[in-house]
């Protein structure tokens, strides 16, 4: 096998995946401001929409604070680890992060992220208020409140998905599409 | 009480109250590593000063680029003490500044514009 030629499997299933900015590993809070900066250039490139820019840029920072607090798999270091890739869909954009959970984790997130999937537009914002005056119970570390922000950026519901590892750990992904207006 | 006056950076809002004249402001982008850290000692400064406000004239500008759902916390806690000050007979204005082509900074202000009845609120779009 070659270097280059297991390197480019890589590159060439993300650009087969219209993957335009990729991280996985190691995620802080001292990643986000350079990182964050980076995908609004890149982004601010592709479309003349400012709204669409800030959009996928606020998903991205939600979805890696997300990773930095609640994902289980961390190093020595205590770090959390996640895989995000921001990428073209259509005239939009799509932003994913997926992280290890716990199972029981995993069921919670789901049964949170199932409730957010189906609300409208108006119930996102009173949902999102009721989350802010604190008159919903919130569960561990103020979850839910990122959720809903995503969903009420993106420009069509959320799509999330769990796989299980094994009888500890399951894999969760969450994806976020953002198109202008 | 001493004015608190804290420069942004590329992720913390600028601060600046000036308490002597019942002028506030928040101005910049506000995803911080830690919300309650970063924000705490100036809220509870502001919260002291307005609870022992009867009378009198309190200005509060928002002029924030992006704020993360966490921040949001803060800008509701914001709006409830700031609704509360007015209910206590201080004439309170909110002015929330938000560049004209930000839909979304402007659909937020709305938003939290609704939280307001006692206090006057203004909507701004910038240039």
């Amino acid at each position: 096998m070659s270097l280059a030629r297991d390197h480019y499997r890589i590159r060439k299933l993300l650009e087969d995946e219209n993957v335009l900015f990729c991280y996985s590993g190691p995620m802080n809070e001292g990643l986000l401001p350079g990182l964050g900066q980076l995908v609004k250039q890149k982004i601010a490139v592709e479309t003349d929409h400012p709204g669409t820019v800030q959009n996928v840029f606020s998903i991205l920072v939600e979805q890696i604070q997300n990773v930095i607090r609640y994902a289980t798999d961390r190093d020595a270091s205590e770090l959390g680890h996640g895989t995000l890739t921001v990428g073209r869909d259509g005239t939009g954009f799509f932003v994913t992060c997926g992280n290890r959970v716990e199972n029981d984790q995993a069921n919670r997130l789901r049964e949170k992220l199932t409730s957010i999937r189906a609300m409208d537009r108006d119930e996102l914002k009173v949902m999102y208020r009721q989350i802010l005056k604190g008159e919903v119970p919130e569960g561990s570390k103020g979850a839910g409140v990122g959720f809903v922000d995503i969903a009420r950026r993106s420009s069509q519901p959320i799509e999330f998905d769990f796989i299980t590892i094994d009888d500890q750990y399951s894999y969760f992904a969450l994806k976020a599409i953002i198109r202008p207006n | 009480m001493e004015n608190i006056k804290i420069d942004a950076t590329e992720r913390t809002p600028a601060i600046d109250f000036n308490f002597a004249d019942n002028r506030f402001s928040l101005r910049g982008e506000s995803y911080p590593e830690d919300v309650p850290t970063f924000f705490g000692p100036a809220l509870s400064a502001l919260e002291s000063h307005l609870r022992a406000l009867q009378a009198g004239y309190v200005e509060f500008d928002f002029e924030l680029i992006y704020f993360n759902s966490t921040s949001a916390k803060v800008v509701m806690k914001l709006f409830d003490l700031l609704e509360k000050t007015a209910g206590q007979g201080v004439a309170v204005t909110v002015n929330w500044r938000f560049a004209e082509d930000d839909d979304n900074m402007k659909e937020l202000g709305e938003e939290f514009g609704e939280e307001l009845q006692e206090a006057t609120f203004n909507m701004c779009a910038l240039r």
